[in-house]
């Protein structure tokens, strides 16, 4: 009897499962939040950690155009302390992938998202073309994990930082937040 | 039987010859230590507490062997010491191993309550009170960590009696310090509250234990109290040359973004002491910034090392070497490899990565071992023993690695030593799908070396301490008999 039909069969099949696996972690490309976010490529050359996802925001419900990006930081924290204080988010929070000249506004605030603790705050970022834009650093961390979200645009600090929240808040990025944060 | 049947069949052999090769790799209790060049001596179970830092002291007409532990683990957070029954925080080991066949475990002197790095008394060094300029004659001092909250001095003439000599408290951090025995100056690793980072340098005069004085703060511009913008990279670990080298080299970094830091001793000491940026660029020299993808644990200085291959140029025949060892932090292999890097810094202002080492995974399946492989720490004894001749290196699962560094141009392993894994190994874990995959392998954190040329090496996963010698070539490399 020729085998050929059921070595068929069996590539078939592993090519179905394949592609439905492949949909199931596919990142959504746009999700909503406060607002649409579009979901773009992630603008920075690489450093230490692998790239994370960018979104971008042009609605007036973002208070103007804001670009939001996330991304884990396996084992760059410290265990049992976690977030603990303000200078943690200065350290960690990928303000300078924008740029190496950021000033805090205020004190920061605790924070909770995807069931992560840890602080957010508000800075003053001067870019590199002498333009200032107002950024939201956060940090939360699970264990010896991190996960770092910054945030910026031109309207005032409380919106962007609105508008980020509630970005981070929303059902596709909890999900993606929390399977990012179990991948090791 | 068909091609199409001799080809699959011949897939499906070749998979569970894979699979099975691949599970052999995983260690066993009760089966023997992988070694080439190195055996074992004698051992010690550390009382199954997670190892860091061991340090060995000639005392008298014995050798004792201080070792720093980590904190306790999720599952047991504080070990009961069988010497008396009770359950104590991890904190510090002291062993006598003048016959290092038969290691007599002395004294556990419990650390900081806390788990992992949290808790513990990771960091320990020696010095003499005799060396000292102030210090008292009869006594032996140890510096120790106390978890990240302080540093500690103990009195260890009696190393089975140690006595508290003094503490610098009031910290969020602390680390891998150095201490100068011949000065009493020490460059403490430790995390001012002030300051942005959490480790960061305090240099004290500990000449005298019993009243040490504060000479200054000191880290990288950014770092400091009251600034903005961009943090630099968090120190780990200071080695001084002393006043005849007149050379602190300073590590920034685990497994990311390392920076190796050149800086002048004496303007370090006696330059102007407010933390301000141009204060604290004064004294450096240079700056080696290595990739975003390592870090820089050990900075280990071997200045006027004579190269074969240039002996006979005109001039360059003696090099300046810094070995840098990266820190491996994530288990199975989900990080850039962490290793061993040699960089030129004759010519200080222009320091150059020349020649780099690691254990190739395959020649053991390492990613597949369980817990950390790559690189952690390398032994910091400068005795005339091994130094500038060979090195050891903490490799995680792929236990201790002596290296061959005469021309560090081209260094080359001539032996290793992977010891077996105990009831006693703690298990290391990786999500997968949510869920925790664990696995036990061996996990050699820390190295060091006496000036007899034995080896001492210590596991993060409480395996206990493992005391080695070289064997055959390795032995030949050293120059020992």
């Amino acid at each position: 009897m020729p085998r050929w039909p059921f070595i068929a069969f069996l590539t078939v099949a592993l090519g179905a499962l394949s592609g439905a696996a492949a949909y199931q972690h596919a990142p959504p490309r746009q999700h909503e939040g406060n607002g649409v976010w579009q979901e773009i490529s992630w603008p920075f050359p690489r450093d230490g950690w692998p790239a994370g996802r960018a979104f971008r925001c042009r609605t007036a419900a973002c208070g103007g155009e804001v670009e939001l990006y996330v991304r884990p930081k396996m084992g760059f924290c410290k265990c049992d302390r976690g977030v603990a204080d303000d200078n943690e988010v200065d350290r960690v929070a990928d303000l300078d992938l924008m740029s190496q000249h950021f000033a805090p506004l205020a004190p920061g605030d605790v924070v909770h998202v995807a069931d992560m603790p840890g602080r957010v705050r508000a800075y003053e970022l001067r870019m590199p073309d002498g333009l200032q834009r107002t950024a939201i650093g956060l940090a939360v961390s699970r264990r010896c994990d991190l996960l770092v979200a910054v945030a910026h645009g031109r309207g005032d600090a409380p919106e962007v930082r609105r508008a980020a929240l509630a970005s981070l808040a929303s059902r596709e990025m909890t999900r993606w937040m929390m399977a990012a944060m179990e991948e090791r | 039987m068909s091609g199409r049947l001799k080809l699959a069949a011949f897939f499906s052999i070749h998979f569970l010859a894979c699979s099975s090769f691949a599970s052999a790799q995983q260690q066993a209790i009760g089966a023997p230590p992988e070694a080439l060049n190195m055996k074992l001596v004698g051992s010690s179970d550390l009382q199954a507490r997670s190892a860091y830092q061991p340090t060995i002291h000639h005392q008298g007409d014995r050798w004792i062997a201080y070792i720093g532990h980590h904190g306790g683990s999720d599952e047991i957070p504080a070990p009961v010491n069988p010497q008396n029954g009770k359950a104590e925080p991890n904190g510090t080991s002291i062993v006598d191993v003048t016959d290092p066949a038969q290691p007599k475990y002395l004294r556990h002197l419990p650390g900081q309550e806390g788990k992992y790095e949290s808790g513990g008394a990771q960091m320990v060094r020696i010095c003499d009170g005799k060396s000292l300029p102030k210090g008292d004659r009869s006594a032996v001092y140890m510096l120790r960590t106390f978890g990240g909250a302080a540093h500690e001095i103990w009195n260890v003439a009696d190393p089975a009696n140690p006595v508290l000599v003094t503490r610098i408290a009031g910290l969020k951090d602390t680390h891998k310090n150095w201490w100068e025995c011949d000065t009493g100056i020490a460059f403490l690793v430790s995390g001012a509250p002030d300051w942005r980072t959490r480790r960061m340098t305090q240099v004290y005069d500990l000449s005298d234990p019993a009243h040490p004085q504060k000479i200054r703060d000191f880290g990288l511009p950014g770092q400091e109290p009251g600034s903005t913008g961009a943090v630099p990279t968090e120190l780990h670990g200071p080695i001084s040359t002393g006043p005849s080298g007149n050379r602190v080299y300073f590590g920034y970094g685990t497994n990311k973004a390392g920076i190796l830091q050149i800086v002048d001793r004496e303007k370090l000491l006696n330059g102007p002491k407010e933390p301000t940026p141009d204060n604290l660029r004064l004294p450096e020299i240079a700056r080696l910034a290595m990739s975003a993808f390592n870090g820089a644990h050990t900075v280990f200085p071997m200045p006027g090392m004579p190269i074969a291959e240039f002996a006979r140029d005109k001039d360059g025949k003696t090099r300046d070497i810094v070995m840098i060892v990266n820190e491996a932090i994530l288990n199975e292999c989900n990080e850039p490899r962490q290793m061993v890097w040699f960089a030129d810094v004759t010519v200080e202002n222009r320091p150059m990565m020349i020649s780099n080492y690691t254990v190739p995974e395959a020649s053991g399946t390492f990613c597949e071992r369980g817990g950390r492989f790559g690189a952690h720490s390398s032994n910091e004894s400068m005795a005339p023993v091994f130094y500038k001749k060979m090195a050891f290196i903490a490799f995680f699962n792929a236990g201790v690695r002596a290296l061959d560094i005469r021309d560090p141009y081209h260094p080359k392993e001539v032996g290793h030593f992977i010891p077996a894994i105990t009831a006693a190994t703690d298990k290391r874990c990786v999500k997968i799908d949510g869920k925790d995959r664990c696995k036990v392998a061996i996990q050699t954190n820390n190295v060091e070396t006496d000036e007899r040329g034995y080896i001492y090496i210590v596991d993060r996963a409480n395996t206990g301490l493992h005391i080695l010698e070289l064997t055959g070539p390795a032995r030949a490399v050293a120059g020992l008999q």
